[in-house]
């Protein structure tokens, strides 16, 4: 069976890029995505478009509403990923999707889809108390279910969804008070502290992170081993009036900025 | 047949159901399941809530027989279950002021709920003045534009309404972004779902809270008739009142049930808000229930006169129903809505909300000169006050005039 590229990650400072499939059309996101995979991120995490996606902001809401404009299917998604594996390096592939996508598409028929070049896979809506026929399909074929621990979940949770876990841990760092997207550090912290505890996979800090800084701040005072940045780069795109090659110029600064 | 006992533990209709949410809120989904469940048994919260609706709403609501409709239609005797005569004009006063007595005892101080019709997002505006709470209310601005009194009625109230510009700008988007305000509010807020849909334990605690209206019916048509009815008519969206109305008689095998939805210019049409005649299995807002969807199961846009049917989703138990054949869906078109809703008005008196204008139609429909010596109660969910610009404007009568 083919290695599976998260079970060598490194073992600090790991980035993982998010980016919506598609968006802004099917063309142009192909060369969104090269320009990422450029830079040689530890991980892309590849957004499957959903008309609903209610556990997303406005900014990749956005992006999904800008990808499905056109009609594009689960099909033409995972034959873009495919496309980009042929030139993936170290760099793990990692799919981010709401249930209802795989479903209607047929777990069977997904996973037929992605293996042998997806290393892992978020399916956002989908609980640990739902998962278990689909995280053993997926590990027959190699491929890591991804879990999400939110400020919410406590430990007595968090013990039975970390059980076994492979790849990293995604860590939702946002606890939210509208309007206030400042990161809570401490929280943060002592959060991540918590879950290493529990886990010896990678522990990844992903929502509102933003900038060099966050970045830099996020190694200096957590513990977590990686950050994700994902309506950052997507936003970009608005602040340039969707002018797209002054946006692709701007990605590629703003990626060389945040590999620290 | 084998007693109905739905959902199981874990929130499952038969297949259907279950608890289909990102990580932030699977704990307070948890959380919410625990409190309503020790809440059930709590003799004080059963007290306080039946003083309420006794009191506030003007329960029990009457069961009326509507004579001139009955002869109109030449068939089975009609009686209308009157929830259009609570206070705030329909059923959705039922469910609220069980859950905002719940978001009280489980200490939230922030309250926020999705509205389409605007009929709950009256009903939650009201119970949040009751109770002195901070209320927001998602609306699409395409509902907005189309309920403008109910608008009003909520500002009224003290509610701040939360317009929601994404999708297609009606329920199905209000509820998204509800979700989303409840993700990023987690702490403080309560949500109150005003269908029975979402993720459980809502499904089960809507109808709970709405099962009031056919524990009456049932009551008062013993009563009455010193039987059961021969059939139950209600119209179904996310499916609250017809829920509510159809669950004590599940286990009365004889009553025949019969869920109208709402098929816009047709069910077979891209425009229809009919799920179960027109949908397929499939996940929205944290449930498994059936689903207007295309191939890729990306959601489709509804499309009904009728804000409150305006969904293309509908409740999981609805769905398990459907399966199960306890319950026989139908789907009644836009211009036959609003035909009914004349001649009710005309004969009866009452002026129904576009919503049960569904059932009603559906009944004129498929009773007409059939079914005699037969008893029916249709759930009178709503009235029309909200819906007179609506349908002023479909029938082409100037109501500025």
């Amino acid at each position: 069976m083919q290695m599976n590229n998260l079970d060598s990650l490194p073992k600090k400072k790991i980035l993982s890029l998010f980016m919506t499939c598609g968006f802004p059309t099917l063309n142009q996101s192909k060369k969104i995505f090269n320009e990422i995979l450029s830079h040689q991120p530890d991980i892309i995490e590849f957004g499957l478009p959903f008309s609903d996606p209610m556990a997303d902001g406005p900014i990749i809401q956005e992006a999904n509403k800008l990808a499905l404009r056109s009609n594009l299917s689960t099909q033409q998604s995972l034959d873009l990923i495919k496309y980009l594996s042929k030139s993936k390096n170290n760099t793990s592939f990692v799919i981010m999707c709401y249930l209802n996508t795989v479903r209607k598409f047929g777990l069977h028929k997904f996973i037929k889809n992605i293996k042998n070049f997806v290393d892992g896979i978020i399916i956002v809506d989908l609980p640990f108390e739902e998962e278990d026929a689909i995280k053993k399909s997926l590990s027959k074929n190699n491929i890591h279910l991804i879990k999400l621990i939110s400020p919410m979940t406590d430990k007595k949770r968090s013990q039975k969804l970390l059980k076994n876990s492979k790849g990293f841990i995604y860590y939702i760092s946002a606890t939210g008070i509208t309007g206030s997207n400042k990161l809570d550090y401490k929280e943060i912290n002592r959060n991540v502290k918590s879950i290493k505890k529990m886990s010896s996979v990678p522990v990844l800090v992903g929502f509102g992170i933003k900038s060099k800084k966050d970045v830099i701040d996020i190694f200096k005072k957590t513990n977590a081993d990686g950050v994700i940045i994902g309506s950052a780069l997507i936003q970009k795109y608005f602040d340039l009036k969707m002018d797209f090659n002054r946006y692709l110029k701007s990605l590629k600064k703003f990626i060389k900025e945040v590999k620290v | 047949m084998k007693t109905y006992k739905q959902p199981n533990t874990v929130g499952r209709f038969g297949e259907f159901g279950g608890m289909y949410v990102s990580e932030t809120l699977m704990p307070l989904l948890l959380d919410l399941d625990k409190s309503y469940k020790k809440i059930q048994k709590d003799k004080k919260f059963k007290k306080e809530l039946n003083d309420l609706f006794k009191n506030y709403v003007g329960r029990p609501s009457s069961l009326h027989y509507a004579k001139n409709l009955s002869k109109y239609i030449n068939g089975p005797k009609v009686y209308f279950k009157r929830d259009e005569l609570n206070h705030t004009g329909a059923h959705k006063i039922n469910n609220c002021l069980g859950q905002i007595l719940l978001a009280k005892k489980m200490g939230k101080t922030r309250i926020i709920a999705e509205t389409g019709a605007g009929q709950h997002g009256v009903a939650t505006a009201t119970v949040c003045a009751l109770f002195d709470l901070p209320c927001y209310i998602y609306m699409g601005s395409k509902d907005i534009e189309r309920q403008k009194p109910n608008v009003f009625r909520m500002k009224l109230l003290g509610a701040t309404i939360i317009p929601v510009e994404s999708g297609s700008r009606s329920l199905k988007d209000a509820m998204n972004e509800a979700l989303r305000d409840w993700i990023k509010n987690v702490r403080d807020t309560f949500y109150i779902i005003g269908s029975t849909a979402g993720p459980h334990p809502y499904p089960r605690m809507v109808r709970d809270f709405q099962s009031i209206i056919g524990k009456e019916a049932r009551e008062q048509i013993l009563k009455v008739e010193k039987k059961l009815p021969d059939y139950l008519i209600a119209c179904v969206g996310g499916g609250s009142n017809a829920m509510g109305l159809f669950y004590p008689f599940l286990n009365d095998k004889k009553v025949k049930i019969i869920g109208v939805e709402a098929a816009g210019r047709g069910a077979k049409t891209e425009e229809t808000a009919a799920t179960m005649t027109s949908g397929t299995p499939g996940i929205l807002h944290g449930s498994y229930s059936y689903v207007l969807q295309d191939n890729d199961g990306q959601i489709k846009e509804a499309h009904s006169i009728s804000a409150g049917l305006d969904y293309p989703g509908v409740g999981p138990e609805h769905s398990h129903l459907k399966n199960i054949k306890r319950v026989k869906y139908f789907g009644v078109t836009d211009k036959e809505a609003l035909k009914a809703f004349q001649t009710c008005s005309k004969l009866e008196g009452i002026i129904p909300a576009l919503e049960p204008s569904h059932a009603l139609a559906y009944l004129i429909k498929a009773f007409k000169n059939k079914h005699k010596n037969k008893v029916v109660i249709l759930n009178m969910c709503g009235r029309g006050d909200k819906d007179l610009f609506t349908a002023a404007k479909a029938i082409g009568f100037d109501a500025d005039e």
